[in-house]
C-alpha cells in the first residue's frame, strides 16, 4: 500500500464473518429445489396466456448430431452439462474448461452457427440442430478438418482440440477462402495452452487446399 | 545370443523415426472420443465440489454443512476444518468443505447452501506486505521469525567489486517478473472408484506421474487396497500435476465415506487458487564487461516469490560465462506470502533468470556498440550456440535489419520495428523407466509402459520405436500407456520422459528382436545379429533373398514373446541447446507490442518424431510469448481476493497473438541419442521479445508482462 | 446457477407482464442470447427466479427506413450486424464495432440488445465472494485495490468501465433505443440511456426492470461524414476494450467542420468527449490536430493507482482512429 492511500472506510467493507455464498440465498434456493423435486418431470404450460413456463426437472428432446435424443434437464441446465452429464450415454467430446465462455473448448454448432455450450441453455436448443465434435466424424471416418488436424499435428494434449475442430469447421464455412489473418480472427474464440495454433492454421489451410482441389468448396 | 547393445543406428537407415509421424491417438482426440479424467462416467458416480475460503488468512468460526445435506441429491457434505482452525494461506489450505451429489448442478446447490463463518485476517499476499514491519509471519519454516529466507549467498563482495572496477561497461537494473500459472486446460482432479471385491482401488487421474501416484495416494485411503492409477489421456500438466494434491486426498475421503465412485475435478477458479504457479521474482542484476564484450563481473540480488513455497531461480551466471574465479556473487532470498506454493513449471526458474540475464547482456552490447549477436557468441562457450544464433539471425532477417548497434526510434507515425535474441540450455534427464514389448503369434505387437502422454507425443514413440526396430509400420504396434499396472516409468518433469522411456522401449524392442532372431535362425540359419528387419520382413543380412514375412516369423512362436526393456544410459542425451529470435512491431502511441515473427533453432540429438518435436518447440515459444505479453497473477492486496481467477482476467495468448513461426530442428547435431524437449524452448522467447522492443525503440522493459500498461509506463512514466 | 423458471412469451406484452416492476437480484429478467446474462448468473451476481426468453418474438431485423435511418432489432445477432452489407456500406463504424465484439461464438449467439445491456466486467464485481457497491455493499474495491481495468472518467462511488463496443459506436452515431413497457412504448436517446454510478448502483441504464428493448434506430449519416470505431485490447484475441473510440468527422476540404468523439472502456458509461470534439472542429486533419484532440480528451481524467496508462492510451487510440479517417 502506498503512503498517500486513503485509510480504509470506517465500516469494514467486507463482512469479516459469513463470507459465503450464503446466508439469505439458502432458503430461497431450498424452496425452489423443493418445488422442483417432484417425481414426474414435465413442462407445465400456463394456459391463461401464451407463455410457456418450464420449471424444475423436465424431459426435453434435443436433436444432437442429426438424431433426436431425450434428456432430462432443468431450465438452468446448460447445453454443455446436458451433453456431458445428462444425456445417456453422454457425449464427452465437448469439453468443460472455463465455464464462462472464455476459452472455446465447449464449442458446438447450433443450426450451423458456432456457440459456447457453456453459455447456452439446453431448453433453448429445442428445435435446433446441435452438432458436436462427435457429429463431424468417427476415428474411422473423420471429416476433412479432423483428418487435417491429425496430419498437421494440430493437437497436443488434445483438450482444446474438439472445440478447435468445431470452430475450424465453422470458420471455413463462413470464410472458405480466408487468408491467414482472417483465419486467426475467425479462430480467436478458442484457447490452447500447449501451443498448437500454428499447426491449427496449417490444418485449416490444408482443408482449404483439398476443398479447392476437389471442388467441394463447402 | 549376440551381445550387441541396442543403438539408434545411422540416421540414414531409419524408416520410421526422425520423420513426421502423425500421432497415433490423433483420430480419437480430433473426433472427441479420447476419454480424459474429466470425461470418466462410472455407474453410481457422485459429483464433488470443494468450498474454498476466499481469504488467504482466516480463522474458522464455524462451518455448517447441514443445509447442504438437506438438499435433494446430496450424498455427502463435510467440513474439512474445525472451528478454531486457521486458514494459513490461499489455495490448498483454504479448502473448507466438500460436497458430493448425484449431479453437478445439485453439488453446486449444496456448495451454495453451506454456511461458513470465518474471521478474516490480514492478507499478506504481496512481497511488500510480507516484508513490512510487524507483518504476520506466514513463512512455514519451523521457527521462522521473518517472511524472508536467505537461500543462496555466494561470492566475495570485495573481489566482485574489484572485478567491476576493471570493467569497461557496467549495466544494472531491477527486473520484475510476476507469478504465472500453468493453466492446464483440463483442471486437476480424479475420479476415485472405491475398493472392489478384488481389493483394487481404481483411480482415474489427470497426472504427470502414473507410476508414482499410487504410493503418493496410499495414505489417503484408510481402508487400504491396491491402488491402480489410469491416465489414458490428460489435458496438460506443465509441472503442476505430480502429486494428488489436496483435491486427491479429499476425493479419496469422499469415495471411502460413501462407498461410491467420486468425480472431483477442480473448477477453473479453484484451479487458479490451488493448483500451482510459477514463482515470481525481482532481480537486481549488475553486469560488467571488458571493452571486447567479455563478461567480467556479475552481481545478483534477487527475491523469489513462491508463496509459502521457496520459488525457483538458478544461481548465476545464467548460461553465459563470466571470466575469472571470483567475479560472480549472488544473494538470493525467498520472500514468503500467504499464497499457495509455487510448483515446478516448465523449466522452473529458468525463464525468470533468462529475462534478467539476456536483458543485461543485450544492454551491454548497446553500451559497447557491439552487435547483440556478437556479444552472445563472445560469451557462450558452445559452438552449437554460435551456429544456432547465426542461423536464427539469418532467418529473422537480422542481417537486413537497419539498426544493430543503436536502437531504432519510432517513425513519424509512432511505429517501430525491432529484433531481439535469447538462448537456452537444458539437461534433459534419463533414468529408470521400463517397458515390455510383447509379440503375439498372430503378428500383433504391444509396447507397454506406464508412462503418461501430456501431449508431447509419448504414446506415438512408444509404438514407433518398436516399429523401427522390428521393421514394421507404426500402426502394426499397439502402444499401451497411462496405467500404473504396466511396467513402471518416470514422472514427466524436467524433460526426462523421452530420455527415460525411449531407451527402455528401444531396449525392449531390441531384446524382442534378438529373441525373434533366435527362432528365425532355426529357419534362415544365420546367427542372431545377422538379420535386417525392414518393410515387414526379416532378411539375412548377407543374403537378403533368404527372408521371412513378419507374419511367418510370428507363426514360429507358440506363445507370446515378452521382452522387458530397461533404461539404457547409452541411448539418452543429456544436453540440448537452443537460440531464439523475435521480431516485434511497437506502437509507441498505444504501447501495443505485436510479435510478428519468432525463430527457434533447437538441437536435441535424434528427433524421434519431427512433427511432434516441432509442436513441442512451437509450444515453448508460444508459452514464452504468452508469458511475455500477457500473463500475470493478480491479488487484491486489501482483502486478499484472487482477482485473476478466470481466463478473462488471467489472459493467455490466443490465435491473434500468433506471429509467423520458423521452427528449425538443428540437424547439424547428429548425436545418436535422444532427449526430451519440454523445457528448453520455453526459456528464452520472452527475453528475445524484450530485447526486440529495445531494439525497436530504445526502451528497456524491466517489468513483465509487456502489456500496453507496462510499455506506456516505460515510455512515458507513471501517470 | 440457482434454479429458475424458463418462460417463453409469444408477444412483447406477454414478456412485459412476466417481468417485475421492482428491480432486485432475484427478479425475473429477459434473456435472448444469454452470452452475458448467464455469466452474471454463474457468478451469482443476479439470481433471477425466472428468465423470459424473447428470442422467439421475431425482433431480429436490419431495415433501412425511408428516411435513411437504420433500424436494428434487439435480438439481431452481432454477427448479423458485422455481416450486413447495408451497415458495411453506410455505417462503417458500426460494422467495426460489431467485428470487434468478443469472439465468433459470442457474435453468433449474442444479440444487440444483450450487448447494450451487458453488465460490468470489473473482476471484483464478477467475483462471487465480493460484495461491492454494485452488489449492495459499501465499497468499491477497485478504487483502492486492483484498478488496472477501472474507469478514468466518471467514476465514483463505483469505478467500473463500460464494456459494450456497440454502445460506444451507437452513442457516437446518435442512436436511440425503442423500448416497450407496461406504460407503453418509449424512445430513449442512447446518450441518455446509460447512467453513472452516482445516479444508480444497481443498474447501468434507465431501462426499467419490466421494460424490453425492441430495437435500435440509427439516424442516417450526413453526406460526406467519415466515421470509425477503434477498439484497443490488452489481448489481440477476444478481449474487452482497455480503451476504444468512436469518431465521426465531417470535412470541408481539409478542415474539420464537425466532429463527434465517444470513448469506450474508460468510464462507467460510453463517454462522449465534447472536449476532444471541440479541439477538432475548425482544425485541419493533421497529426497536430489529432494530438491536440487527445490532450483535450484526457484533460479531466482522474486515474486510480493502476490505470494511469489509460490516459496515454486514450490519446494514442484517438490518434490512430483519426489517422485512419484521414
Amino acid at each position: 500500500m502506498s503512503e498517500n492511500e486513503p485509510p480504509p472506510p470506517e465500516t469494514p467493507p467486507i463482512s469479516r464473518r459469513s463470507f459465503l455464498r450464503g446466508a439469505g440465498q439458502v432458503a430461497a434456493a431450498g424452496g425452489l429445489l423443493g418445488s422442483a423435486s417432484g417425481e414426474r418431470p414435465q413442462a407445465e404450460s400456463d394456459s391463461s396466456d401464451g407463455v410457456e413456463t418450464l420449471s424444475g426437472a423436465i424431459e426435453i428432446s434435443l436433436v444432437v448430431n442429426g438424431a433426436p435424443r431425450k434428456v432430462e434437464v432443468e431450465p438452468r441446465t446448460t447445453l454443455l452439462s446436458a451433453l456431458r452429464v445428462h444425456l445417456d450415454p453422454p457425449l464427452t467430446g465437448t469439453k468443460l474448461v472455463c465455464d464462462r465462455g472464455s476459452c472455446g473448448a465447449c464449442t458446438v454448432l447450433l443450426d450451423g452457427e458456432p456457440a459456447y455450450a457453456c453459455l447456452t441453455l439446453a431448453v433453448a436448443c429445442r428445435g435446433k440442430q446441435i452438432t458436436t465434435v462427435e457429429g463431424f466424424g468417427t476415428p474411422d471416418a473423420m471429416s476433412d478438418v479432423q483428418e487435417a488436424f491429425c496430419s498437421k499435428d494440430a493437437m497436443m494434449c488434445g483438450f482444446c482440440t474438439p472445440g478447435f475442430v468445431v470452430a475450424t469447421h465453422a470458420a471455413l464455412e463462413r470464410r472458405p477462402d480466408a487468408d491467414l489473418e482472417e483465419l486467426r480472427y475467425e479462430l480467436s474464440g478458442n484457447l490452447c495452452r500447449c501451443g498448437t495454433y500454428p499447426h491449427v492454421f496449417e490444418a485449416a489451410q490444408e482443408v482449404q487446399r483439398m476443398r479447392g482441389k476437389d471442388g467441394s468448396g463447402r | 545370443m549376440s551381445a550387441a547393445d541396442p543403438s539408434w543406428g545411422p540416421r540414414e537407415d531409419l524408416d520410421v523415426l526422425d520423420r513426421d509421424i502423425p500421432r497415433v491417438d490423433g483420430a480419437v482426440k480430433a473426433t472427441g472420443r479420447a476419454v480424459y479424467t474429466h470425461d470418466v462416467r462410472v455407474p453410481g458416480m457422485l459429483w464433488a465440489r470443494l468450498l474454498l475460503c476466499p481469504f488467504p488468512r482466516a480463522t474458522v468460526e464455524s462451518i455448517d454443512v447441514a443445509p447442504a445435506e438437506a438438499l435433494p441429491g446430496v450424498a455427502y457434505a463435510a467440513a474439512l476444518k474445525e472451528p478454531g482452525d486457521e486458514v494459513r494461506y490461499s489455495g490448498e489450505d483454504g479448502v473448507l468443505a466438500v460436497v458430493a451429489a448425484e449431479t453437478p448442478e445439485q453439488a453446486e446447490d449444496a456448495l451454495a447452501a453451506i454456511i461458513a463463518d470465518v474471521e478474516r485476517a490480514e492478507p499478506v499476499v504481496s512481497p511488500e506486505q510480507a516484508k513490512a514491519d510487524g507483518a504476520p509471519i506466514v513463512n512455514r519454516r519451523p521457527g521462522a521469525t521473518s517472511n524472508v529466507d536467505r537461500r543462496n549467498e555466494s561470492g566475495d563482495e570485495a573481489a566482485v567489486e574489484a572485478a567491476f572496477a576493471g570493467a569497461a561497461a557496467i549495466v544494472e537494473r531491477t527486473y520484475e517478473i510476476p507469478v504465472q500459472h500453468h493453466v492446464c486446460l483440463e483442471t486437476h482432479g480424479h475420479v476415485v472408484e472405491p475398493i472392489d471385491e478384488d481389493g483394487e482401488v481404481l483411480v482415474h487421474a489427470s497426472t504427470q506421474a502414473v507410476s508414482g501416484l499410487p504410493r503418493a495416494l496410499a495414505g489417503a485411503f484408510e481402508r487400504g487396497g491396491r491402488i491402480r492409477v489410469v491416465t489414458p489421456h490428460m489435458g496438460g500438466g506443465f509441472g503442476s500435476k505430480f502429486g494428488p494434491g489436496r483435491e486427491g486426498a479429499v476425493c479419496a475421503q469422499v469415495a471411502e465415506a460413501t462407498g461410491r465412485p467420486v468425480h472431483l475435478m477442480l473448477t477453473r477458479a479453484d484451479e487458479f487458487a490451488m493448483a500451482g504457479n510459477r514463482s515470481g521474482s525481482k532481480q537486481t542484476l549488475k553486469l560488467g564487461a571488458s571493452d571486447d564484450g567479455g563478461l567480467v563481473a556479475l552481481r545478483l540480488d534477487a527475491e523469489r516469490y513462491g508463496g509459502v513455497g521457496g520459488g525457483a531461480l538458478p544461481r548465476p551466471p545464467y548460461i553465459y560465462r563470466v571470466e575469472g574465479e571470483a567475479s560472480v556473487m549472488s544473494r538470493i532470498a525467498s520472500v514468503h506470502t500467504a499464497t499457495d506454493s509455487s510448483r515446478a513449471m516448465r523449466a522452473p526458474g529458468h525463464p525468470q533468470a533468462s529475462f534478467a540475464m539476456e536483458s543485461a547482456v543485450d544492454e551491454l552490447a548497446y553500451e559497447l556498440g557491439m552487435d547483440p549477436v556478437d556479444i552472445r557468441v563472445r560469451n557462450l562457450e558452445s559452438p552449437v550456440h554460435h551456429r544456432q544464433l547465426e542461423r536464427a539471425a539469418e532467418e529473422i532477417g537480422w542481417y537486413d535489419h537497419p539498426h544493430h548497434i543503436e536502437p531504432g526510434t519510432p517513425d513519424e507515425t509512432g511505429r517501430a520495428v525491432g529484433i531481439g535474441f535469447g538462448v537456452s540450455v537444458w539437461s534433459p534427464g534419463g533414468r529408470g523407466s521400463t517397458c515390455d514389448v510383447t509379440v503375439h503369434p498372430d503378428g500383433s505387437v504391444v509396447s507397454a509402459t506406464a508412462t503418461q502422454d501430456l501431449g508431447t507425443g509419448a504414446r506415438t514413440y512408444v509404438a514407433a520405436i518398436v516399429a523401427e526396430e522390428l521393421g514394421l509400420t507404426v500402426d502394426q504396434v499397439t502402444p499401451r500407456i497411462g496405467d500404473s499396472s504396466l511396467p513402471p516409468s518416470v514422472a514427466s518433469g524436467g524433460s526426462v520422459t523421452t530420455g527415460s522411456s525411449a531407451p527402455a522401449i528401444k531396449d525392449a524392442a531390441h531384446r524382442a528382436r534378438e529373441a525373434l532372431e533366435e527362432r528365425v535362425s532355426t529357419v534362415l540359419e544365420a546367427p542372431v545379429g545377422g538379420y535386417v528387419w525392414k518393410g515387414g520382413r526379416v532378411m539375412v543380412r548377407d543374403d537378403p533373398d533368404r527372408s521371412l514375412a513378419w507374419i511367418e516369423v510370428c507363426a514360429l512362436l507358440r506363445e507370446p514373446l515378452v521382452a522387458r526393456g530397461q533404461f539404457q544410459a547409452s541411448l539418452y542425451e543429456g544436453n540440448v541447446h537452443g537460440a531464439q529470435a523475435a521480431k516485434v512491431e511497437v506502437d509507441a502511441m498505444t504501447g501495443r507490442v505485436r510479435v510478428v515473427k519468432m525463430v527457434a533453432v533447437q538441437d536435441q540429438g535424434l528427433p524421434l518424431n519431427r512433427l511432434a518435436l516441432r509442436s513441442q518447440i512451437n509450444g515453448g515459444m508460444i508459452q514464452a510469448l504468452s508469458f511475455g505479453l500477457l500473463e500475470q497473477r493478480s491479488f487484491d492486496e486489501q482483502y486478499g481476493y484472487l482477482v485473476s481467477d478466470n481466463l478473462d482476467v488471467y489472459r493467455i495468448a490466443g490465435a491473434q497473438e500468433m506471429p509467423e513461426f520458423v521452427t528449425i530442428i538443428d540437424d547439424e547435431d547428429q548425436r545418436p541419442a535422444v532427449g526430451g524437449m519440454a523445457e528448453a524452448p520455453v526459456i528464452p522467447g520472452h527475453s528475445a521479445i524484450a530485447n526486440a522492443i529495445y531494439n525497436a525503440c530504445g526502451v528497456r522493459l524491466t517489468r513483465m508482462p509487456f502489456t500496453p500498461a507496462n510499455v506506456l509506463e516505460a515510455l512515458y512514466g507513471k501517470v | 446457477m440457482r434454479p429458475f423458471d424458463h418462460r417463453t412469451p409469444t408477444s412483447i406484452d406477454e414478456a412485459i407482464a412476466a417481468l417485475p416492476a421492482e428491480r432486485s437480484r432475484t427478479g425475473a429478467q429477459v434473456i435472448a442470447g444469454g452470452q452475458d446474462l448467464l455469466t452474471v448468473m454463474k457468478d451469482r451476481i443476479d439470481e433471477p427466479e425466472a428468465l423470459v426468453d424473447i428470442g422467439g418474438l421475431g425482433l431480429a431485423r436490419i431495415d433501412e427506413a425511408k428516411s435513411g435511418d437504420l433500424v436494428i432489432g434487439a435480438t439481431t445477432t452481432i454477427q448479423a450486424i458485422a455481416d450486413s452489407e447495408v451497415i458495411a456500406k453506410r455505417f462503417p463504424a458500426l460494422r467495426e464495432a460489431a467485428r470487434s465484439v468478443a469472439s465468433p461464438q459470442i457474435r453468433s449467439q449474442g444479440t444487440l440488445g444483450g450487448n447494450l445491456n451487458q453488465r460490468p466486467r470489473c473482476p471484483y464485481y464478477r467475483h462471487p465472494d465480493v460484495t461491492c457497491f454494485k452488489k449492495g455493499g459499501n465499497v468499491c474495491l477497485a478504487e483502492f485495490g486492483f484498478s488496472k481495468y477501472a474507469a478514468i472518467f466518471g467514476g465514483g462511488p463505483s469505478y467500473f468501465s463500460h464494456p459494450s463496443d456497440m454502445a460506444t459506436a451507437l452513442v457516437a452515431a446518435g442512436a436511440s433505443v425503442d423500448v416497450s413497457g407496461p406504460e407503453g412504448d418509449d424512445t430513449i436517446p442512447l446518450d441518455a440511456y446509460y447512467v453513472l454510478p452516482d445516479a444508480a448502483l444497481d443498474t447501468e441504464t434507465v431501462l426499467a426492470p419490466n421494460q424490453v428493448v425492441r430495437s435500435v434506430v440509427v439516424p442516417a449519416p450526413t453526406a460526406g461524414e467519415r466515421s470509425t470505431y477503434l477498439k484497443f485490447k490488452e489481448r489481440a484475441s477476444y478481449d474487452f476494450a482497455l480503451a476504444a473510440v468512436a469518431v465521426t468527422v465531417n470535412l470541408d476540404g481539409d478542415t474539420i467542420v464537425s466532429a463527434r468523439v465517444v470513448l469506450g472502456g474508460v468510464a462507467p458509461t460510453p463517454w462522449p468527449s465534447l472536449e476532444a470534439a471541440a479541439a477538432l472542429v475548425g482544425r485541419p486533419m493533421s497529426p497536430e490536430t489529432w494530438k491536440a484532440a487527445g490532450e483535450a480528451a484526457v484533460a479531466d481524467a482522474v486515474p486510480l493507482d493502476h490505470n494511469g496508462y489509460k490516459v496515454h492510451l486514450v490519446k494514442g487510440v484517438l490518434y490512430r482512429a483519426l489517422e485512419s479517417l484521414a
